[in-house]
């Protein structure tokens, strides 16, 4: 019992590393790019996102938001989210809604109080789940191009995959810049209660302490890039009216686009339909 | 195809002209490299050329630069990086897109060319990157990424290419392939390429001309054979000719060789050269293998890394390794072998799946990294990583400071000193030159007095007269920390200072002894990729008896032995 529980504890400080952080990060980021929702054409799938952020704010209608929550769900399955987005997911609807549920359920709540929770987390979790499918199981390059498609200026969506872009080195930068000082600092004992307090600050501390080494090497590198950038002509490309309509032009919508759409109207409309029935 | 008359150019707020009187002439389809010392102005003229001075860095500038028949002053960047391409010392921060085909296309995007794409496709096909289109970029190795770098600028079909120091980071493997891929498209396509360049075996080998830049000014340019054979003058501007060159100039000194024969500067030539000298061998380095107190031990160790996509990646199986007190060893192998797996293992920042890791007989999988680093300290291949402070001094004394070391203060200044750092104490460590910031590094390091002591490449992208300075300092420390662990690539340092080689490759230990096993086993050197260095390749050429590691030693064994002073053995 005793050896089960030590290894269940180191299992679960392993599972927080910085490097399975990193690694839960880079997956999100690109490691999903041959699912069926990274194929769809962004444009199409900007439009379906739209309805979703926005609609279940507007209805009441139990069986509406239900559907509606199934179908992102499964959209969520099949853009393969990394689990670490999902644990926050869980955490972040919790906080939200949740523990209101439980705390009148103590109170002495029936179904009279928990329906209009329900209907909240609902609204919630559907909005959520359509945002992690959308921004998460999308490439951020051709996210960034279909924003730039509705007009979005240039800059916002070169940001978005040069961020993308830079993410990984500066995972690992911080990752290293992280484990000098853990290696050189000295940590408070943490074999006791205010000891594990004591350490869990000083742990948030070293993160904060972090980031500046941090910045200070990403701004040493951006002297080079920002040059590179001048020699690649991103000054010309931004005025240029032309190079908008050639990177747009890869852009295409395929019947497998249409085919999702209609599967979500579909379902949808079925929604309503039982609903009236009802 | 290029043309400079007169031309001074001064950063602004500096009192000196960096470039002063540049007169320079470059042909069509030449293959130049440009060396010289340090801030002598070799990256200030190559950005003169591709007109981002005076266009995007304001100076002053006087005299005229014409690139093919363009004046600059005239044409915007757009234009000229038509012209010019240019490739940086620090080429993966030149890379701005997260796939590689989108990358080597970018400029063509930019620049409004439709056919774009074709343009990018075909880049990558001259720079031998074909089948990595859909790759994200950092899946890429640092050769590859070097030649991504590269095929950004052929995309646009410039005339000229530039190309700032491009192996400095690069294991031997990938520094040919590069300069293969470089010969291609000065040969095939007539491209007229220019290098900056520290390793002059490689100028000996692909280039065509060499110009030599002292203090701004143009000092000659010449036919490369002719100018590496100028010692002298070459080692007054810290340029270390190749190795050949230094031995025939070494042996015509000391009469052994005619002098009025031409310096050789490849293994071909010197082969030639040599040919008539009789080997005697050296007094030979005894080779006893320490018997002392076992340090740290690897017993069966299998780890792999987490992928981002498929299966995780095997970095060892079945790992076996003891190293005992006082040992000075060296770990080689290809890039991706391990070296740093091992190193982080030791510290504890990495566990093992399976199998035990050992230090002083302890197994270390349930301690805490930071209770081991006062018997083993780790030195980042990355020596910015290493500052976590804001200035060099505060960094050599965190550690001591936070385990409240006795008498911190008194041994920061020691360090100091000791690495020569005392001058620049104050200053930020990221913003010092390589070779201060790998000192300081090496300081903090051994800040706490660790009893083991790891170094993961202490001597990459550093030009060769500063490697040799932390090559000495690497000798001097022998007598600080006992036991010392160096990952590298660099075979000279491997020979000059290692008494024990591990060989690293597919996970497994497959060889380990001293230098003579190691370079003297040719299959091992093929299966890990190691490359002896070039005097030590020529002495085998001459004879198969001779195990010359340096320049000296190659002088020794091929020289007439009454003129050196040395008794034969």
């Amino acid at each position: 019992m005793e050896g089960l529980k030590q290894k269940l504890s180191e299992n679960i400080l392993d599972k927080f590393s910085m490097d399975f952080l990193r690694n839960q990060v880079l997956k999100n980021a690109y490691g999903n790019d041959d699912t069926v929702i990274a194929r769809l054409d962004p444009r199409i799938l900007l439009v379906w996102y739209l309805f979703f952020a926005v609609v279940p704010w507007f209805s009441d209608n139990l069986v509406f938001l239900a559907a509606s929550f199934l179908l992102v769900a499964v959209t969520t399955i099949l853009a393969r989210v990394a689990g670490l987005v999902l644990f926050l997911f869980g955490i972040g609807v919790f906080a939200q809604t949740g523990y209101l549920f439980l705390v009148s359920l103590f109170f002495g709540g029936n179904a009279q109080t928990i329906l209009p929770l329900l209907v909240l987390t609902l609204k919630v979790a559907t909005v959520s789940l359509a945002s992690i499918t959308v921004f998460s199981g999308l490439d951020p390059d051709r996210l960034s191009n279909g924003l730039m498609w509705y007009g979005c200026p240039e800059r916002l969506s070169f940001s978005i995959s040069y961020a993308y872009r830079m993410l990984p080195m500066l995972m690992e930068e911080f990752q290293n810049v992280l484990l000098s000082y853990r290696l050189r600092g000295c940590a408070p004992d943490a074999s006791t209660f205010m000891g594990k307090i004591r350490n869990l600050i000083y742990q948030v501390k070293v993160i904060i302490h972090s980031f500046y080494p941090l910045m200070l090497n990403t701004a040493k590198r951006s002297r080079t890039t920002v040059e590179a950038l001048e020699l690649k002509g991103y000054r010309y490309a931004a005025v240029n009216k032309e190079v908008k309509r050639m990177k747009l032009a890869s852009l295409r919508v395929t019947n497998d686009d249409l085919l999702f759409l209609a599967v979500s109207v579909f379902w949808i409309a079925l929604a309503v339909l039982v609903n009236t029935l009802l | 195809m290029i043309e400079i008359r007169n031309l001074t150019f001064t950063y602004p707020g500096a009192e000196k002209a960096t470039l002063r009187d540049v007169n320079l002439e470059v042909e069509k389809g030449d293959f130049l490299a440009i060396v010289g010392n340090n801030g002598c102005g070799k990256s200030t003229l190559c950005k003169v050329i591709n007109g981002l001075i005076p266009h995007f860095i304001m100076g002053e500038m006087t005299g005229s630069v014409r690139v093919d028949g363009v004046d600059t002053l005239e044409t915007d960047i757009g234009g000229l990086a038509q012209k010019a391409g240019y490739v940086y010392q620090d080429f993966e921060n030149q890379i701005v897109r997260p796939t590689v085909l989108d990358d080597a296309s970018y400029a063509c995007m930019n620049y409004a060319m439709k056919d774009y794409l074709e343009r990018g496709k075909e880049a990558l096909e001259q720079c031998g990157l074909s089948g990595r289109e859909q790759d994200y970029v950092w899946q890429l190795s640092g050769g590859q990424t070097h030649l991504l770098a590269l095929a950004g600028a052929v995309s646009l079909r410039p005339e000229v290419l530039i190309l700032d120091e491009p192996i400095a980071q690069l294991d031997p493997a990938h520094a040919d392939r590069i300069y293969q891929v470089l010969r291609e498209l000065n040969e095939k396509h007539g491209k007229t390429i220019i290098v900056i360049e520290h390793h002059t075996e490689y100028i000996a080998e692909y280039c065509r001309n060499v110009l030599l830049l002292k203090d701004g000014h143009v000092e000659w340019k010449l036919p490369a054979g002719e100018a590496l054979a100028r010692v002298e003058e070459l080692r007054s501007c810290n340029i270390y000719p190749p190795q050949i060159t230094m031995a025939a100039y070494e042996l015509q000194r000391r009469g052994s060789l005619p002098s009025a024969e031409r310096l050789p500067s490849t293994v071909k030539e010197g082969q030639a050269a040599f040919e008539n000298l009789s080997f005697r061998p050296g007094p030979s380095w005894g080779h006893t293998r320490m018997k002392g107190e076992r340090m740290a031990a690897f017993e069966d160790v299998s780890v792999s890394y987490r992928a981002v996509k498929g299966e995780p990646r095997k970095i060892f199986e079945h790992l076996n390794l003891e190293i005992r007190k006082g040992e000075k060893i060296a770990i080689v192998g290809s890039n991706g072998a391990g070296k740093s797996t091992l190193m982080k293992l030791m510290t504890g920042l990495l566990k093992a799946q399976r199998g035990r890791v050992l230090l002083k007989e302890k197994e270390i999988r349930d301690t805490k990294p930071e209770a081991l680093s006062r018997t083993v300290s780790l030195v980042y291949q990355n020596p910015e990583d290493m500052f976590i402070k804001d200035s060099v001094e505060a960094d050599i004394a965190f550690a001591m400071k936070e385990r409240q070391v006795p008498d911190w203060e008194e041994r920061t200044r020691r360090l100091l000193e000791r690495f020569r750092l005392t001058e620049l104490k104050d200053r930020d460590g990221r913003l010092l030159s390589g070779g201060q910031m790998r000192r300081a590094s090496l300081a903090v390091g051994i800040a706490l007095n660790p009893e083991i002591l790891l170094l993961d490449e202490p001597t990459a992208n550093l030009d060769i007269a500063t490697r040799r300075e932390i090559m000495r300092t690497l000798n001097d420390m022998k007598h600080i920390t006992e036991t010392v662990l160096i990952a590298t690539h660099d075979m000279q340092l491997v020979c000059e200072w290692a008494e024990r080689i591990v060989v690293l490759c597919g996970g497994r230990v497959i060889a380990d002894g001293s230098r003579n096993q190691i370079f003297g086993n040719e299959i091992v050197r093929r299966q890990a990729g190691i490359r002896p260095p070039e005097i030590f390749t020529m002495g085998q050429l001459l004879t198969p008896d001779a195990f010359c590691y340096t320049v000296e030693e190659f002088a020794d064994c091929f020289g007439e032995k009454e003129r050196n002073g040395r008794a034969a053995v």
